[in-house]
């Protein structure tokens, strides 16, 4: 899977290759206006990582730009400013996603992971991990070919852990990723344990391995 | 308080009822003196005449005395007598009862009385004329100054409207266009342009006063916008380190406590810089869009995503009457969520959260201990505390919205209970 990362901040953009390589994508960077409009004309992406305010231009006109070349590829945009117009614009012209920063390395992971799949043909659309089956638009989740029901939360959490397999995810990026705004507001993460230890319950009740693991007490890691 | 105006119109008003009254004794001294003057010189030429005429008549004393008697029956203002002695000329001043007069009123006489020396027998000649009387007199000056005063306040009151309607109505003008001035609306007062140099320089300088505001308020909007804009990135970048230090296999327990703590201020600092964010775009105006909302509908919204996240309070939703305001929809979720975010904050666990919604109003009330400083309540950062981990906007975003929306937020705390009443216009 390929990633193309746009964003001038080079920190930033180092800790998200870091993070993504990691989750066996392929990550390229561009930092500036004029290398991203040069990256997308030549190369296919599967997910594209867009920083609005860029050196040298307008991260809305790259989307134009890939409109106009009709590509296919997924687009989250990462903006710092987190204005309507510019969630609404973007979505307008054919953005996925819209996360505004500063966000969670393992929130980010999660989405370019849902791109990804979105985008897919529909067998990609079926994670298969073991005994374990998610059906994605069908929001289904199997166990040895039996049915475990959800709730709404524990599906997105059960998604959340599977698009950041294999890393370690910090208890206030569950928070922020089941709460959205919401967690602005909440002082305590505590309501996570109720979701995560549910789900744990559900799944292994349904014989599914412990691929969730709770590391010190602070955060939580689905392991294959 | 008084209008401008009305002030010289007292001072003008009381300085011509003083003079008019002083003018009233001061014209009856005069009226008066002019009265005995002429009277007592028509009493003067009548005795002379009438002395000269005696002496001349050369009669003897029974031809006298008959003719003395005589003019005494007929001239009921004269009367002539006989005295011991000549004396110098008097006069005097009486009132006497009318008897002719029908309604037997007392009327006022001016007297002279002279002598004379007929046949050496000394006789006094008294004349009399009658002389208008002195309360008749007051009253009549009374009466025109009163009749005079109430023509000189109705002139008054009239040129008093007429000036202020003419003169003084572009200093009313001015003063409505400042009263209409609101700081967040962004709007400079445009003036028109005034002959008279006094308004205009006026206008000029309250023109070149609200510029300066504009200016500072829009700079102070620009500067906590930028701000935080600018520290979205930083913010981003910590963060993103701390999510890759976590994927460490070496990190121990405590380093993995050490940075959930840092994790979770980081989350405080991300939030209050969103909200400050949010406070300067709804300042700016970036949510003008409004849209008939349906407020019972929208809490249910609202109430169902929040018991997804918090199962242990007991919420009670009572919708007294169906509420439907024009309102913009993200800023009146965002309000929901505040208000009811910070009464579940500041709820016991086991304590009830009360929602009651009436036709015009919307009141959110929970259990506490003790009532909140209503004075910082609403104010930025006013509520901060060790205590409350909040990040000390979330009011006063409400009390934005509120202002925005032309609804009216307040908090009391009875019978040791919180409640925060939101009343919406009843438009």
């Amino acid at each position: 899977m390929k990633v193309l990362i746009i964003e001038d901040e080079p920190q930033l953009a180092a800790n998200m290759i870091s993070y993504l390589s990691g989750q066996n994508y392929v990550c390229e960077l561009a930092s500036d206006y004029s290398q991203a409009l040069a990256k997308i004309s030549s190369y296919r992406y599967d997910c594209i990582l867009l920083d609005l305010m860029l050196p040298g231009g307008n991260g809305l006109n790259i989307l134009e730009e890939l409109k106009r070349l009709k590509k296919e590829d997924g687009v989250i945009i990462i903006s710092a400013k987190n204005a309507l117009e510019d969630k609404i614009s973007g979505l307008e012209l054919g953005a996925d996603d819209y996360l505004a920063k500063p966000f969670h390395l393992s929130e980010l992971s999660a989405r370019v992971f849902s791109v990804i799949r979105r985008r897919s043909f529909a067998n990609a659309n079926i994670i298969q991990h073991g005994e374990l089956t998610v059906n994605l638009p069908a929001k289904t989740v199997e166990v040895c070919g039996k049915t475990v029901v959800l709730t709404k939360k524990e599906f997105e959490l059960l998604i959340f852990f599977i698009g950041n397999r294999g890393r370690v995810i910090s208890k206030s990026a569950i928070a922020e990723h089941l709460s959205g705004d919401l967690a602005d507001m909440l002082d305590s993460h505590d309501f996570i344990y109720a979701h995560v230890k549910n789900l744990k319950k559900k799944l292994s009740d349904a014989g599914c391995g412990s691929y969730l693991k709770t590391l010190y007490g602070n955060g939580y890691k689905w392991d294959i | 308080m008084i209008k401008l105006l009305d002030k010289p119109l007292r001072a003008f008003t009381t300085y011509s009822m003083i003079v008019l009254l002083c003018s009233i004794p001061a014209y009856f001294i005069i009226i008066d003196l002019i009265w005995v003057h002429e009277i007592n010189e028509h009493n003067q030429l009548l005795a002379e005449a009438t002395k000269k005429n005696l002496v001349r008549l050369n009669s003897d004393q029974t031809q006298l005395l008959a003719a003395i008697s005589l003019w005494n029956t007929l001239q009921p203002k004269t009367k002539i007598q006989p005295v011991r002695a000549l004396k110098n000329d008097s006069t005097y001043n009486v009132y006497r009862k009318n008897n002719y007069n029908a309604d037997g009123g007392y009327d006022r006489f001016q007297g002279l009385v002279t002598y004379v020396e007929i046949n050496r027998q000394p006789y006094s000649l008294t004349v009399e004329a009658n002389v208008e009387e002195s309360y008749e007199t007051i009253i009549a000056i009374t009466a025109i100054t009163i009749l005079f005063f109430v023509i000189l306040l109705v002139g008054f009151i009239k040129l008093n409207k007429n000036i202020s309607k003419r003169l003084w109505a572009p200093f009313y003008h001015t003063l409505q266009q400042i009263k209409a001035f609101n700081l967040s609306d962004d709007q400079v007062v445009q003036f028109a342009p005034n002959t008279i140099i006094e308004f205009q320089e006026l206008n000029d300088s309250i023109a070149r006063l609200m510029e300066g505001n504009l200016s500072t308020f829009k700079r102070q909007k620009e500067f906590t916008e930028n701000a935080s804009h600018e520290l979205q990135t930083p913010l981003a970048i910590v963060q993103s380190k701390l999510d890759l230090l976590i994927q460490d296999d070496s990190i121990t327990a405590d380093q993995s406590r050490l940075i959930e703590e840092t994790n979770n201020a980081l989350s405080r600092v991300s939030r209050i810089n969103k909200n400050l964010l949010l406070l300067a775009k709804i300042e700016n105006q970036q949510f003008l869009a409004k849209q008939s909302i349906n407020m019972s509908l929208k809490l249910g919204v609202m109430l169902e995503l929040l018991t997804n996240l918090i199962e242990t309070r007991e919420i009670a939703f009572q919708v007294h009457a169906e509420c439907q305001v024009e309102a913009n929809s993200t800023l009146t979720e965002i309000m929901l969520t505040n208000l009811l975010m910070n009464a579940i904050r500041y709820t016991c666990n086991d304590a009830k959260l009360d929602i009651s919604l009436f036709s015009d109003k919307l009141v959110v009330s929970n259990a506490g201990t003790y009532p909140l400083e209503d004075q910082k309540l609403f104010l930025r950062f006013g509520s901060t505390s060790v205590q409350t981990p909040g990040s000390g906007l979330g009011l006063s975003i409400v009390k934005e919205i509120c202002d925005r929306h032309g609804w009216i937020v307040s908090y009391n705390f009875t019978e040791c209970r919180h409640s925060f009443t939101i009343t919406f216009n009843s438009a």
